[in-house]
């Protein structure tokens, strides 16, 4: 046996880095992966069964309203608008996060916090703006679908968010949640621009069918 | 002595006395920190990828017994016509659960568990990336397993076959629960799928040693990660299939129901959509130990390596464009088919020229005939021989001819027992070494592969001929004058000659873990990185981690081929390097021990299989989960620092720098 051996000393590398050097970021991207996949099944049911109606959307079974099944633009669009500022909030929340500036993080985070609890609220009202229940018709079914699956992840986002403030107001702001709320920020840009093609879809597709 | 200092910051390369290198105490600091807790808690709270994959693998292979034993029962019932052993509602169960043991519960989280044991160790590092998810993909897994054996035992098992077809499966033809334990177990075991596919992909990605870059990735590794890359677009579709599915039969959605502009078809393409995936999901990890042991047992590179690499990528993505041909009987538009049938011929190239390079590499190595090898030579026999009646189901005519007769389930078994079991048993007998330290019997070993080889074609050659004369699959029995009786029983005893192979397999593995000559380190002087350290491994897998200047390190390192020094022993602390070229970046510290991911799988038990009697159920099970996972991710305690506070500060304000320039280089 030889008596030396040629060694790669990695002592010296740091412990901590954002982006594409981190486990978890890629981690992070395929489970946004997985949860798009599932949103473009949603959508190609979605256009598969428009085939199966003669009038889209299909006409409402009450009979005070059938003259327009479209579903209601407003609380939707306010929706769309809200979540898009959160974004736009959590971008400079991502900056901060690298700077390591704790204020701003806290002021973000609470900003964003406040927003997607509004985006909650207004999806609740989304449910009644489309008009039309889960069981009368497989066009409500798989906009349920939809709306329930998108809520899912305003939810889950939102409790993330809200554990993150947590240690963040509680704690020294460490570089291990640095990256977690770097990972957060690319979940929520995630949740937002996903749901501006389903906000086509749902709302503005039926006013040009 | 020299001493250069790469470009990366922070790596120091240079020769140092193997003296310096001191191991024993080294050794002794990570045998400390990498150790399982004893005991029942140890146990449940265990997050090293040996232990998790070896359960994965034995779970899978106790289910893989199961619908072995169901098999036998149904070609037991149709030894003879008008046979009276199984009812046809048993018989239903039995076919159904068969079907979904070996694709759900067999062939995936074998094929994914072995990857999960070897390729931390193939990329030369210490543990995956996400243990704690790891564990919790194998605890869902477990579940769903369970929950579709208890619906069965308690004679509410599926009953719908595997695929559970709408309208058959819907609320109207299958009321009662079956088809719910059926639409649930599928959730369980893809979310399992899925998790494995994401801790696989980020290992590979992020933890290879250096020298490693994509280009000298070993091909299972390869395999492997094509395979994660698939499970992460097709399982989505199933879980949302089956979702729907449970969501028609709980909550009155029309999604299938016609009658309320749903759509029985749509259910077939979701479905399909993810069930022919699927079928490469278990075809390509096998193709990934075929490479793996034909270069082991010729003592050459395999031939072909960037050619059986784009095959398997591009399989990966023809694979995706052919689950139409599964629904060639359903009106569909001329054209569609035409593209369908263009795609499932196409898919025959990148598979024959994998078939070429084996051959090739077999062709110029010196061929070392050991089971390992067997097995591996009779899936080449078989495999083709599948593709062959493949190319004849692709074909719309002839296709719609054998429509569900025995000709396709004679098809596909020849490919996936021939694609995927062969080689798979191969692969046992190849790393059972490094599993146990020990040897299996080369004579049981012999015995095992002639015995399944012609029991597999006694059983389902007949097949063949038994669709062409028009037997449909699924029946539990028919009349003599059918004329199908004599091939039938050919098919019978075949299958008991299966079984016998299997028995010899299990008494081999019996005796030769307690008997069984000692495999030392590396047994079969292979070159991947996995036989670099002793047989059984340690939890730590590496004392240094061993650099790779080549695609068969073993074969190629010399004592210029650096060992990586330096991780930390005190803590779980594995190397991150780039992504493509594999160069040092960081130190990362893995998580160690936790109960949470079993405490977060039960949530998600209560959540699925409450959910097949009440909506409620996932509100509460949701917000059960929400609870788990904040037990899961809230921090113990602050992270410990390693090495000086102004040397980090340093590193890690000239990373934060290159981030916020985006300049950081992948």
């Amino acid at each position: 046996m030889r008596e030396e051996q040629m060694v790669l000393d990695v002592k010296g590398l740091p412990e901590h880095g954002f982006d594409t050097r981190e486990p978890m970021w890629w981690g992070n991207l395929l489970l946004l992966l997985i949860e798009t996949m599932t949103f473009v099944i949603a959508g190609a049911a979605f256009f598969y069964v428009s085939q199966n109606f003669n009038i889209w959307p299909p006409p409402r079974t009450e009979t005070y309203s059938q003259l327009n099944p479209l579903p209601g633009l407003g609380n939707p669009t306010a929706n769309l608008i809200a979540l898009i500022v959160s974004a736009s909030v959590m971008i400079w929340v991502d900056r901060s996060a690298r700077r390591a500036d704790k204020r701003a993080i806290k002021i973000g985070l609470l900003i964003c916090l406040l927003l997607n609890l509004g985006s909650i609220t207004l999806r609740a009202f989304e449910f009644m703006s489309i008009h039309v229940r889960w069981n009368s018709n497989a066009y409500g079914s798989v906009l349920w679908a939809i709306l329930i699956l998108h809520l899912m992840h305003l939810i889950v986002e939102t409790a993330e968010a809200f554990i993150l403030s947590v240690y963040t107001f509680n704690r020294p702001l460490d570089p291990r949640h640095r990256l977690d709320i770097t990972v957060l920020a690319v979940y929520w840009y995630w949740v937002t621009i996903i749901w501006i093609p389903l906000y086509l879809m749902i709302y503005l597709g039926p006013r040009f069918h | 002595m020299s001493k250069t200092k790469e470009e990366n910051v922070g790596v120091v390369r240079e020769m140092r006395p193997r003296s310096e290198i001191d191991e024993s105490s080294e050794r002794q600091e990570l045998e400390r920190t990498w150790r399982a807790i004893p005991g029942l808690w140890g146990w449940l709270s265990n997050t090293n990828h040996k232990d998790i994959a070896m359960r994965y693998i034995v779970t899978a292979f106790i289910f893989f017994l199961l619908g072995g034993l169901e098999a036998a029962l149904m070609r037991l019932q149709l030894s003879k016509p008008e046979n009276t052993l199984l009812g046809p509602d048993l018989y239903n169960q039995i076919f159904t659960t068969h079907g979904t043991t070996m694709m759900f519960l067999f062939a995936v989280p074998i094929l994914e568990g072995i990857g999960l044991y070897f390729v931390p160790m193939m990329v030369g590092t210490r543990n995956v990336s996400f243990p704690r998810l790891n564990a919790f993909g194998y605890y869902c897994y477990l579940l769903g397993g369970l929950f579709l054996y208890a619906g069965f035992l308690l004679n509410v098992g599926p009953d719908t076959g595997w695929f559970s077809y709408v309208p058959l499966a819907g609320p109207e033809f299958s009321p009662g629960k079956r088809v719910d334990i059926w639409a649930q177990m599928i959730t369980f075991t893809e979310i399992s799928a899925l998790v494995g596919a994401v801790v696989i992909i980020t290992t590979i990605f992020k933890q290879r040693v250096p020298g490693m870059s994509l280009n000298r990735l070993p091909l299972f590794v390869w395999s492997e990660l094509v395979t994660s890359f698939m499970i992460i677009f097709a399982m989505p579709a199933v879980m949302m299939g089956s979702g729907m599915l449970a969501m028609d039969r709980l909550v009155s959605t029309h999604f299938f129901n016609p009658a309320e502009g749903g759509d029985a078809i749509l259910y077939q393409h979701i479905f399909w959509f993810f069930g022919h995936p699927e079928v490469y999901i278990i075809f390509i990890p096998a193709t990934g130990f075929v490479s793996t042991i034909i270069a082991t047992f010729t003592r050459r590179e395999t031939f072909g390596y960037l050619a059986l690499v784009l095959s398997l990528i591009a399989v990966g993505f023809i694979g995706f464009g052919l689950w139409v041909h599964h629904m060639f009987a359903t009106p569909l538009p001329q054209l569609g088919q035409s593209f369908f049938t263009g795609a499932s011929m196409m898919i025959a190239i990148p598979n024959g020229v994998q078939i070429f390079c084996w051959l090739a590499t077999l062709w110029g190595g010196k061929v070392n005939l050991k089971t390992p090898l067997l097995f591996v030579l009779g899936f080449v026999f078989i495999f083709v021989l599948g593709g062959l009646s493949g190319i004849v189901l692709a074909s719309v005519p002839t296709d719609l001819q054998v429509h569900d007769t025995y000709f396709v389930v004679a098809h596909f078994h020849y490919v996936l027992i021939g694609g995927a079991v062969f080689p798979l048993f191969g692969a046992l007998y190849y790393w059972f070494p490094k599993w146990t330290g020990r040897m299996m019997s080369e004579h049981l070993g012999k015995l095992n592969f002639w015995l399944l080889f012609a029991g597999f074609n006694l059983t389902f050659f007949p097949m063949h001929q038994l669709g062409l004369r028009g037997m449909p699959r699924r029946v539990y029995t028919y009349l003599p004058e059918m004329n199908w009786a004599s091939f039938n029983l050919v098919a019978t005893i075949g299958a008991g000659v299966m079984f016998l192979s299997v028995l010899t397999f299990l008494i081999n593995v019996w005796v030769s873990r307690r008997s069984g000559a000692v495999a030392g380190a590396n047994p079969w002087n292979a070159a991947t990185l996995e036989w670099a350290t002793e047989s059984p491994a340690p939890a730590y897998n590496f004392i240094h981690p061993p650099a790779v200047n080549g695609r068969y390190p073993l074969w190629t390192r010399t004592a210029e081929t650096p060992v990586v020094t330096g991780l930390s022993a005190e803590r779980r602390e594995v190397l991150l390097t780039s992504v493509v070229d594999a160069l040092p970046q960081q130190r990362h510290e893995l998580h160690g021990h936790s109960i949470w991911p079993l405490v977060t799988s039960f949530a998600v038990g209560v959540t699925l299989i409450f959910g097949i009697f009440t909506p409620w159920a996932y509100p509460v099970g949701s917000a059960l989960m929400l609870l788990a996972l904040y037990g899961w991710f809230w921090p113990k305690e602050g992270p410990k620092q390693y090495g000086t506070k102004e040397e980090q500060k340093l590193f890690f304000k000239h990373q934060t720098e290159l981030s916020l320039r985006g300049q950081d280089p992948i």
